[in-house]
């Protein structure tokens, strides 16, 4: 009954309630489509640098993450092997790696980079590398010279596939040591700035140039999508002696954790923002409304109606309000990220601001369930407090004061 | 009278009036915010970009931009100097030069970025002397002395007064090898900077890599960025006449934007995306707005009726009610600047604790607290656009006066 | 020499699938300086042809010629025009700028004529004087009492120096002495600028003053008496 009342006479004026659900839905359209674009960019910028080598979690002897050098690799990686295979984790995949600073050179050019020596059977599943090759071929298990290259390093070094690059670091035995590699294949990234840092030889080579024997810097697990690498890091810190250290992505990518809450801070600003914006339409409207009922409200007091019955009936009005308009901003808002899943927003023509904010060069927005949750709730539960202000003129009418007015 | 008319009628329902105002002026007051904090970071990002790195333009090799190869010199700085000084607009300038090589210590080995500078004009340019932590900056008549970026020295595990191999190759293809000593170290706050720069002299650097005079950029200051266009066309044109005397390739003159085209785009694409943000805003806004104007309309219906049987035409009466929006735009407007003068000004003054964030700006060039600065575009913008997008938010509800007919209006209850 | 001549006006209105016939064929021919009463029950029409007299709303057939003006040769723009510079209206309540004084009010019209401030001012000044408002120039119109209000409105009315003024029961919300005054003063006004007043009423005593009685019934005109 009161919300059949309340239903009709939100119709009464039916202009004016199209206009405030208008203003309520493009305020709520607004808050979940941006929220979702900037948890596009969150999750997108995640997978990219968990591909970009990070995985899920690493594990590494101490000190490595301070000092990533050629003495601080795992002598012996066969003591985390067992544990990986000892601790149950549905679906990982996981991979050993050498990684060291290097300086690749040819005849006219040369640059620092980092070295990486991978299985690349194992790698494929774990990182990007995998699936990047573009030209020429990835590498074999073992492959003594093969070595792959990003496509902007081949840029700036004026060379290509089948050409010589030699590779010089550090050695385990405190000596630089040096060989020259083949380039076996180009390989393309995300980032331009991944494809400069980045040269891959196979696990085998590293370890042979530089003297570790079977050691490796990094041996790195990667969850399945959307799996909490916390629980895995705590068995395997268990199951593993003091000298080695796991650290989850979160722990690796101090900064991208820090941009991913900057985000979340900024969708809950951006949500108060387009509430208190829509807000003053709300209580406008509803205060019309109440206004130009006084003389109906008096009388309602009149049949014997109490304050509180007043305002409730005005809430439950202005709650209807909310909810229509907000299911319209909802359906609007899945329906333009549909639109837009597909292609995604393509932001090639600030190719270089991309790259410089360290952004993906297209964003698909992500539209996840506590996010439009979160800004509903907001709208919905605001929306009533704001409502009661209006409400509470409302219930303040005696029936006598009411008659007065004309 | 119709200015008095339309004010009054202002004022008729003051409660509506002043929330409507006030969902204008809150607009106005973020948007004066938002645009002054995003335009105090741009010029803080800039500013650090062109003060620690570039300069607002440089003279190099043609190519040399895109290749950095050292053999790609300036060949006779002193020629692209003399250029210089007949600008006005240009108030400092320097030399350097840049080479990769391979830095060690005892017990470490990476491949860094040696820079050449010369440390007595260095400072008239880049804030670099300021960023020293431990030691000194680098002196005129220094031999093989270096400034070592922080990060690097930590990496490399030397401090002041330990030696750091440099082993490189020079313009004519020759092995340069030498020993410096830490002078100094800097820290800038930009991780990738502070872990792979090295300044030494220029002199020691040009002997170093058998740079024969050459340099590879001749960096100059203007007093703001928005001199440098015109120092660029103008340059552009001197160094075409140079190399037509000398019948070789004109240098290239790069200025800001084209040295970081990153850091302009970045700062282009915030802006956008910032603008779609605020449209939205306005447009949530504007949406309200319109609710309020129709409802005043539709509540005068019967004055109106009365207004065009007098014989007011309903153009005017348009007009009239165009006059009311505007009215109330403009005051919403005028408390929402004085509201977001003062709150940016009071921040431009003490600053934004970004807290865990700050780590992130800092990697843009965004150091300690951030400062928003109010100016005269990041006043006005919001305003502007928020005054358009209500003037056709208004235009609707006062457009459907044209269709009421006298009769009808009046018996409008 | 004729004011107001309608010939056979005949207006329909539609209420949804229902046309009600509001004048049936009214012919009628109103003198210049007439002071003309239009009676008759309620719903018989006389709003209806006093609207189609000022131009307010057009008939579905016949002829309304208003100071030698054929309206249905005139665009709206025309309407509005002729309204301002020829005919005054008084209606029954609510005919009051609210946010206007008593003397902008009066003076409103002459605004949009065009008239100069000054001129204004003084007009709108020696107009409230002679329908008895002196002093009460800057009352808003909440501040005014039913009958001073209508005076205002007689006095914008007339301020406009028209040749005709239409009022449409203007004393209908009054109580009969404040009625009695406002149609004095209409009388005089009538005299003293030669200016047509043709108004309706149910009112017998209103009807009294006027010098000629239209009666109307039914939409159309059922008697017509000078006296
Ligand atoms: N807008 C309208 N829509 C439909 N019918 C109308 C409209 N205006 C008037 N009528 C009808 O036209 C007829 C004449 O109305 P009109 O208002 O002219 O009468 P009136 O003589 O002025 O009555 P009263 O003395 O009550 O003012 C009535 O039957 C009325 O119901
Ligand atoms: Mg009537």
């Amino acid at each position: 009954m009161t919300l059949r009342m309340a239903w009709r006479n939100l119709w009464r004026n039916s202009r004016r309630t199209m206009v405030i659900l208008t203003a309520v839905a493009v305020g709520v359209f607004s808050m979940i489509f941006i929220g979702a674009l900037m948890a596009g960019v969150g999750e997108q910028m995640i997978r990219t640098s968990i591909a970009t080598l990070v995985g899920s979690l690493q594990i590494h002897q101490h000190g490595y993450r301070d000092d990533p050098v050629v003495e601080n690799t795992m002598e012996d990686p066969s003591e985390p092997q067992a544990a990986l295979a000892s601790v149950r984790m549905p679906d990982a995949r996981w991979s050993r790696r050498v990684r060291v600073s290097a300086v690749a050179g040819n005849a006219r050019h040369s640059a620092g980079v980092s070295l990486v020596g991978i299985e690349p059977e194992r790698e494929a599943a774990v990182s990007f590398i995998g699936g990047a090759v573009t030209e020429g071929r990835g590498l074999s298990p073992g492959d003594p010279y093969g070595i792959l290259v990003g496509r902007a390093l081949v840029g700036t070094f004026e060379t290509r596939v089948g050409r010589k690059l030699v590779l010089m670091s550090q050695a385990a035995d405190g000596e630089m040591a040096s060989r020259a590699f083949t380039i076996a294949g180009v390989f393309r990234a995300e980032l331009e700035a991944t494809e400069k840092q980045f040269v891959f030889v196979s696990l085998a080579a590293a370890q042979e140039m530089l003297g570790l024997g079977e050691g490796v810097s990094e041996i790195a697990v990667l969850l399945p999508d959307g799996a909490d690498p916390d629980p895995v890091a705590r068995a395997l810190a268990a199951a593993l002696p003091e000298r080695y250290e796991i650290l989850t992505w979160r722990e690796l990518l101090p900064m991208l954790t820090a941009y991913i809450e900057m985000n979340d801070t900024f969708t809950a600003i951006w949500y108060l923002v387009v509430f208190i914006a829509m807000g003053f339409g709300i209580i406008n409207t509803l205060l019309m409304a109440v206004f130009e009922r006084m003389r109906e409200f008096g009388l309602m007091r009149a049949l014997g109606m109490t304050p509180g019955g007043i305002v409730r009936e005005v809430l439950v009005e202005s709650g209807l309000l909310l909810a229509i308009g907000m299911a319209a901003g909802n359906a609007l808002a899945v329906a333009a990220v549909a639109a837009i899943g597909e292609n995604g927003i393509d932001l090639s023509a600030f190719a270089a601001g991309v790259e410089y904010a360290g952004m993906p060069r297209v964003i698909y927005p992500a539209l996840s369930f506590a996010g439009a949750l979160e800004a509903n709730l907001t709208v919905w539960v605001l929306g009533l407090i704001v409502s009661l202000y209006p409400a509470l003129k409302a219930a303040r009418i005696t029936p006598v004061s009411a008659m007065a007015r004309v | 009278m119709h200015l008095r008319m339309a004010w009054r009628n202002v004022w008729r329902n003051r409660r509506r009036s002043l929330l409507t105002m006030a969902a204008i002026a809150f607009a106005c007051a973020l948007l004066v915010f938002m645009l002054s904090f995003q335009f105090g970071a741009y010029e803080a990002m800039i500013n650090t970009a062109v003060k620690v790195h570039t300069g607002y333009f440089q003279v190099q090799a043609p190519g040399y931009q895109e290749k950095r190869e050292v053999r790609r010199v300036v060949e006779n700085p002193a020629a692209v100097v003399r250029c210089l000084d007949t600008i006005p607009d240009v108030t400092a300038h320097t030399f350097r030069a840049n080479a990769f090589s391979l830095a060690s210590s005892e017990d470490r080995t990476y491949g860094i970025s040696v820079t050449g500078i010369d440390p007595a004009r260095e400072p008239g340019v880049s804030t670099i002397q300021t960023l020293v932590r431990e030691g000194m900056f680098l002196e005129p008549g220094d031999g093989p002395a270096a400034l070592v970026g922080a990060l690097l020295a930590r990496n490399l595990r030397v401090g002041v007064g330990d030696d750091v191999t440099l082993l490189g190759q020079g313009r004519d293809g020759s092995i340069a090898a030498t020993v410096v000593t830490v002078k100094g170290t800097f820290s800038s706050g930009q991780d990738d900077f502070d872990r792979s720069a090295l300044y030494i002299p220029l002199d020691y650097f040009q002997e170093l890599y058998a740079m024969r005079g050459a340099v590879h950029e001749v960096v100059g200051v203007t007093p703001s960025i928005w001199a440098v266009p015109a120092v660029e066309r103008r340059l552009a044109m001197d160094l075409e006449r140079l190399s037509r005397e000398k019948k070789t390739q004109p240098l290239a003159v790069l200025d800001w934007k084209a040295l970081m085209p990153g850091l302009a785009q970045g700062i282009y694409l915030d802006l956008v995306s910032g603008l779609i943000f605020y449209l939205m805003l306005i447009i949530v806004v504007a949406f309200s707005i319109m609710n309020t104007f129709l409802m005043a309309i539709f509540e005068r219906t019967r004055e109106f009726g009365v207004l065009m049987a007098m014989g007011t035409t309903t153009g005017r009466l348009t007009r009239l009610l165009l006059t009311e929006s505007m009215m109330m735009t403009l005051m919403g407007m005028a408390a929402g600047m004085l509201l977001g003068s003062a709150v940016t000004l009071y921040f431009e003054a003490v600053g934004i604790d970004f807290g865990s964030a700050a780590d992130i700006l800092r990697q843009y060039g965004i150091s300690g607290r951030m400062h928003p600065v109010l100016t005269a575009p990041s006043l006005l913008i919001g305003p502007l656009l928020v005054c358009f997008i209500t003037f056709w938010a208004a235009l609707w509800p006062a457009l459907r006066v044209r269709r009421l007919n006298p009769v009808e209006a009046m018996t409008h209850v | 020499m004729d004011m107001v001549i309608c010939r056979d006006v005949v207006k329909t209105y539609q209420q949804g699938r229902i046309s009600v016939p509001a004048l049936r064929g009214i012919s009628l021919s109103i003198e210049k300086g007439e002071f003309a009463a239009l009676a008759g029950p309620s719903g018989s029409g006389k709003t209806t042809i006093l609207n189609l007299m000022g131009g307010l709303d057009a008939p579905d057939a016949g002829e309304i010629i208003v100071d030698g003006r054929h309206f249905d040769r005139m665009s709206a723009a025309g309407l509005a025009e002729l309204r301002l510079h020829r005919i005054g209206f008084v209606f029954q309540a609510y005919n009051l700028i609210p946010v206007l004084s008593a003397l902008e009010n009066v003076e409103y019209v002459m605004l949009l004529q065009g008239v100069p401030a000054r001129d204004r001012r003084e007009r709108a000044r020696a107009v409230l004087d002679e329908v008895g408002l002196s002093g009460m120039y800057d009352r808003r119109p909440p501040e005014l009492s039913g009958g001073q209000q209508q005076r205002v409105a007689v006095a914008r009315a007339i301020a406009a120096e028209p040749s005709i003024v239409l009022a449409d029961e203007p004393t209908a919300n009054l109580d009969s002495k404040n009625g009695i005054s406002l149609l004095e003063i209409m009388k005089e006004m009538n005299e003293k600028k030669e200016v047509t007043f043709i108004f309706s009423t149910h009112d017998e005593r209103v009807m009294e003053y006027a010098r000629r009685l239209v009666m109307i019934r039914d939409g159309r005109v059922a008697d017509d008496v000078r006296k």
